[in-house]
């Protein structure tokens, strides 16, 4: 019997094959996720390990609330390490500091920016041990008007050593010497990505703004002393609200820091590779039913001569297990090719990620036979049981079952109960509350998964009759072709559904992530037309923001009034909700200079006012807040920043509307207080001059030494966010399409063994004259109307899941549905497309049949 | 074995037809160089014993197979020169078939598959003619009808209808009575002869029973792809008594 499984399989390769590849495509994605996370992981480890190694302790300021990839630590005073250099067995000690928008300009004039890496500034400590940098090529920089570069930067753009370059610093742009290259962490290693200006500590500590405080102290003791002891003397010396940490922690701390975008990469990645995977097991469970439909006879003989069910089922098993096997190996190597590949797109992003080796783990290899064995298993299992139930006596009908039974009560009844279970659990993800996102998101995903295999189970239902409307014009446009194409549509409404549904689950993602994000532009849309009135929005194409400066100048200009936002995170100490429950949030603050708001801003206050706004102690909140937490104006509240700094302040004025900013609002000098930032995130910027290109230029000569800055009028800055969220669409319709191309398979599988179900049809209509040109036509159409019929389908799906998930946005985000009609019919003609293509290869086979075989087929 | 003249009113003829399959040692020789002629008007049946070459002669005449060598014509078209599609409109337009089972397209309805080859080739046909055949067929009232909804004789009735629908030159008839009991097989070989005697059709017919070949004209008799005898005006005892003297 094992050996019947195998051979049924070797008998039809290209079924094998395209059967195989659907799994095949779902665990190369699975493989890609893993080895691609790793590999991030392991580049940033090997840093981390790289920039502590010879330092073993580093000092630094507490973070209040956080981590540091919420927060900067407050920065230590200078004078601290004289004191740490005193205590026993300290072999060196050294302050540095770290600027994110530090920009040097290259000999063209191209200013060096990025929107994923820092483009930073330091301070090159002496010590060569607790330095985090290598010198490749020339000499440390010395005095004011000497820096280095790292050696990634210098390759990328042309810089050479010697001359002299224009670097934009925090306290505006200055004129240095290029007299050495350098790495971050060890020379073996790329730097990830971060561009690096270096300057001695006296300049640093000038350009850079910095006067006489540290980021951290690193730390060097002397060989052979006992780290414990002296990590207790050290944390003697130290002030309050500064502490210690070892280099191991420190690398901890630096690997966990990348791992919060490296861990949501993945699970993106994982997430893609269920849904190819979730998919592929409808493709592979239509596939078996049809085969052991078609090898009815010869499983019933079998039956008949004395095999057992459980022999039939093992045999169909086997079959599936080798499928299994064949798709977790190749899927493994195609996995690996993957991983280059995404690696290629961060290189070309996010400039320049290293180029280490693939890690291939045992985990990787493990997870991809589980899921490539096990979804393939499972997709078999029911066709399986069904076949071992087919009885010895089942040979004797005279013909294959060209119509299915309509499946009775039953189907009807499991698959509501199947859509309501499915509803109800994607209704809690969406709707409850939930304290992590990984349970919401598995909740999210075990209801839509339900609510498919509902749909799966519904849809032979209704298949007849919507194939049935969708195929009408056939007939009048393409003649008897076009009638036999519909009526071999609707001939059998239950392997339609199967096939159909593949590419109803792709569409309705795709479909689903269309309406949210057109929902998200419209939203964001109205949301910044009411509340923003300014004239320009300036932002900066690097992390870090514009430096303050750059807002001075345009003030001190005269061009209108210019009002800067910086976004942090504050922790709201002692309040409590409507429920009476004191709690402890973390949320957004946003610090603008309240005085110049209501000229860039139409904030629609409901209560309170700005005139009078005590800048030290005054706050804005938003509506929402207001309700939430049963605020009033002139109520107080505790603001705790990641300084460690508190503040308390009343509620002065409740507004409706936010675009820009958070739900609450402190003043900039208040904020100035409290933090060490010397940038703007935002700039908005209102003008006295009426002629909007007079406007322009004025705004455009102030910040022409900002190369950073990115000055754009209401529209511009509209279509910026409306053309980023359609990078994100195009991204995820790209991963979306591997799912709509298992659909694809699919159909062409399906196609493949019906047009082999009907060779002795075909061979009738090809002996009475239909020609092999009308026969294609045939098949052609017959997949387009069910292609047409899945996606149909999966657009209604798509759009209900759409706005059920926007319901579950809170208004500020998206409070607009708004259904994108040019996507949808794109998405519909891509189907359309999808048919024609699927049904290439069947139409071809067809046409080459020789017509007295047949005819005389069994 | 009769060698005459090819008469004018010839519907199809073959002239020194070969057919051997594969080559060398294991060459088969299914067709040995035939002279047959169909005349237009008459009920033809083929006989012989299995393996005889009475299917692939039939194939053969009716543009379903090709000659090795030797010369197929239906009318005064020689079909070695044609091309496969033409071929095929040939077969639309010119050749109607009934085959032994599997006649009908299982989603058309029976009026539906009557009128295919006319509606592949997007013609209209003779309805006047097509109303005649339905009714000559007795299924008037079932024409809506889904083959799986209709009975074996039928079914067989149904691919009579649509062989005849077309008017074509010639209708070649595969064992059409094989899978049916003798009461319908009498029904349906009546309603083929009738084609022939009331209708004026050419009917060629393949089959190895000899009530069946004895509502024929004539019949023609072959053995190892050679035409050994034929017998006119035929009646069972007739060819039974002409087979057992062929077997023998």
């Amino acid at each position: 019997m094992l050996r019947l499984g195998l051979k049924s399989l070797l008998a039809n390769k290209i079924r094998f094959a395209l059967t195989a590849s659907t799994i095949m495509i779902g665990v190369a994605f699975v493989v890609a996720a893993f080895v691609t996370a790793d590999s991030l992981r392991g580049t940033f480890g090997d840093l981390a390990e790289d920039i502590n190694t010879g330092t073993e302790f580093t000092i630094r300021g507490q973070l209040a609330f956080g981590d540091l990839t919420e927060g900067i630590p407050p920065p230590v005073p200078e004078s601290l390490v004289e004191r740490v250099l005193a205590v026993e067995g300290v072999a060196a000690a050294e302050g540095g500091f770290f600027v994110d928008g530090v920009i040097p300009v290259d000999g063209s004039g191209v200013a060096v920016t990025s929107f994923g890496p820092p483009v930073a500034g330091s301070n090159w400590t002496v010590d060569e041990q607790i330095s985090q940098f290598f010198l490749i090529t020339g000499e440390r920089p010395v005095g004011m008007t000497e820096f280095a570069l790292d050696v990634g930067t210098v390759a990328d753009y042309d810089f050479e050593l010697g001359r002299d370059y224009e670097v934009i610093t925090p306290t505006g742009p200055r004129t240095f010497t290029l007299t050495g290259t350098m790495q971050f962490g060890f020379p073996d290693n790329a730097g990830a990505g971060a561009t690096f200006s270096l300057f001695d500590k006296q300049t640093a500590q000038e350009v850079l703004g910095y006067g006489d405080e540290f980021d951290q102290i690193g730390v060097r003791v002397e060989p052979g002393t006992d780290l414990a002891a002296a990590e207790q003397q050290l944390a003697a010396v130290l002030p309050d609200g500064v502490e210690i940490i070892s280099a191991a922690d420190a690398t901890e701390e630096f690997s966990d820091a990348f791992e919060t975008f490296i861990g949501p990469l993945q699970t993106i990645l994982l997430a893609f590779a269920f849904v190819v995977l979730f998919v592929s097991a409808f493709i592979i469970s239509n596939t078996f039913n049809i085969v052991l439909g078609q090898r009815i006879r010869e499983l019933s003989l079998l039956r008949a001569v004395g095999a057992t069910p459980r022999q039939i089922r093992r045999s169909v098993l086997t079959e599936s297990l080798a499928i299994g096997v064949v798709a977790s190996v190749v899927g493994l190597g195609l996995g690996m090719a993957g991983a280059l590949g995404i690696r290629a797109i961060f290189s070309t992003f996010a400039a320049g990620l290293p180029s280490g080796s693939l890690p291939l783990s045992l985990r990787t290899v493990i997870w991809a036979a589980v899921v490539g064995i096990g979804f393939t298993v499972a997709a078999s299992l029911v066709p399986a049981i069904k076949a071992s139930r087919i009885s010895p006596m089942a040979g004797l009908q005279e013909e294959y079952a060209t119509t299915s039974r309509q499946g009775g009560v039953m189907r009807p009844v499991v698959g509501g109960l199947l859509l309501a279970a499915g509803l109800a659990l994607t209704g809690l993800a969406l709707f409850g509350d939930f304290d992590s996102a990984t349970p919401q998101l598995i909740t999210l995903a075990a209801g839509g998964a339900i609510v498919f295999i509902a749909v799966a189970v519904l849809s032979p239902l209704v298949a007849g009759a919507i194939v049935g409307a969708i195929s009408r014009p056939l007939p009048w446009r393409f003649g008897t072709p076009g009638q036999l194409a519909r009526n071999n549509a609707m001939r059998n409404p239950r392997r339609t559904a199967a096939t159909a549904v593949a590419l109803t689950i792709g569409l309705s993602l795709v479909t689903m992530v269309a309406v949210m994000a057109e929902s998200l532009k419209v939203s964001f849309g109205e949301r910044f037309s009411t509340a923003v009135t300014a004239d320009f929005v300036i932002t900066a194409n690097t992390q870090a923001g514009l430096p303050k400066p750059a807002g001075s100048e345009l003030r001190a200009a005269g061009l209108g009034t210019v009002v800067g936002f910086d976004f942090d995170r504050v922790e709201l100490a002692g309040l409590s909700d409507v429920d009476g429950i004191v709690t402890e949030l973390i949320t957004d603050v946003t610090a603008v200079d309240v005085a110049g708001l209501a000229a860039v801003a139409d904030l629609d206050i409901t209560a309170g006012s700005l005139g009078g706004f005590d800048p030290a102690a005054g706050v804005l909140i938003h509506e929402d807040a207001a309700a939430d937490y049963g605020l009033d104006i002139g109520d107080e509240v505790v603001l705790g920043f990641v300084s460690g700094d508190e503040r308390v302040v009343s509620v002065e004025a409740v507004f409706t509307r936010n675009a820009l900013w958070s739900d609450w609002i402190i003043d900039q000098s208040l904020y100035a207080e409290v933090s060490t930032t010397s940038f703007d995130d935002i700039l908005l910027v209102a003008t006295t001059i009426d002629d909007p290109e007079a406007a322009r230029a004025a705004v455009d000569r102030v910040l022409e030494t900002y190369p950073q800055a990115d000055v754009d009028d209401r529209q511009e800055f509209q279509a910026g966010i409306e053309s980023n969220l359609n990078t994100v669409l195009v991204i995820s319709t790209v991963f979306l399409g591997f799912a709509l191309l298992i659909a694809l398979i699919g159909i062409v599988n399906t196609l493949t063994l019906s047009v082999f179900e009907r060779t002795r049809e075909i061979g009738l209509m090809r002996a009475v004259g239909m020609t092999g040109r009308q026969l294609r036509r045939m098949i052609r159409w017959e997949a387009v109307a069910v292609a047409l019929y899945g996606a149909l389908v999966g657009l209604v799906l798509g759009l209900a899941f759409g706005v059920a998930t926007i319901a579950a946005i809170p208004d500020d985000i998206i409070g607009t549905v708004a259904v994108p009609i040019v996507w949808l019919v794109v998405f519909l003609a891509l189907s359309l497309v999808f048919g024609l293509i699927a049904a290439l290869f069947p139409a071809f086979r067809a046409s080459r049949m020789n017509v007295l075989a047949a005819i005389a087929d069994e | 074995m009769t060698v005459q003249a090819p008469p004018i009113h010839a519907a199809a003829r073959a002239v020194a037809a070969s057919k051997i399959y594969g080559s060398g040692d294991t060459a088969v020789r299914a067709l040995d160089a035939i002279d047959v002629t169909f005349e237009q008007g008459r009920f033809t049946a083929i006989m012989g014993p299995s393996g005889s070459g009475k299917s692939t002669l039939m194939h053969c005449m009716a543009g379903l197979d090709t000659v090795t060598s030797g010369q197929v014509l239906i009318g005064d078209v020689d079909l070695s020169q044609l091309s496969e599609r033409d071929l095929t409109l040939l077969r639309r337009d010119a050749v109607g078939f009934v085959f032994q089972a599997f006649n009908l397209v299982p989603t058309l309805s029976a009026i539906e598959n009557i009128t295919l080859p006319m509606d592949l080739a997007g013609s209209k046909g003779d309805s006047e003619w097509i109303d005649e055949v339905v009714d000559a067929t007795g299924l008037a009232d079932r024409v809506r009808h889904r083959p799986n909804e209709l009975s074996g004789g039928q079914q067989q009735r149904v691919a009579v209808a649509r062989a005849l629908a077309g008017r074509p030159q010639i209708i070649f008839a595969d064992e059409p009575t094989g899978n049916l009991d003798s009461n319908t097989s009498a029904e349906i070989l009546s309603f083929v002869k009738r084609a022939v005697t009331e209708m004026g059709q050419t009917v060629v017919m393949v089959t190895h029973d000899a009530v069946s070949a004895s509502y024929a004209d004539r019949v023609v008799f072959l053995v190892d792809g050679k035409i050994v005898d034929e017998l006119a005006d035929p009646t069972p005892e007739r060819i039974r008594a002409h087979m057992n003297q062929l077997g023998a």
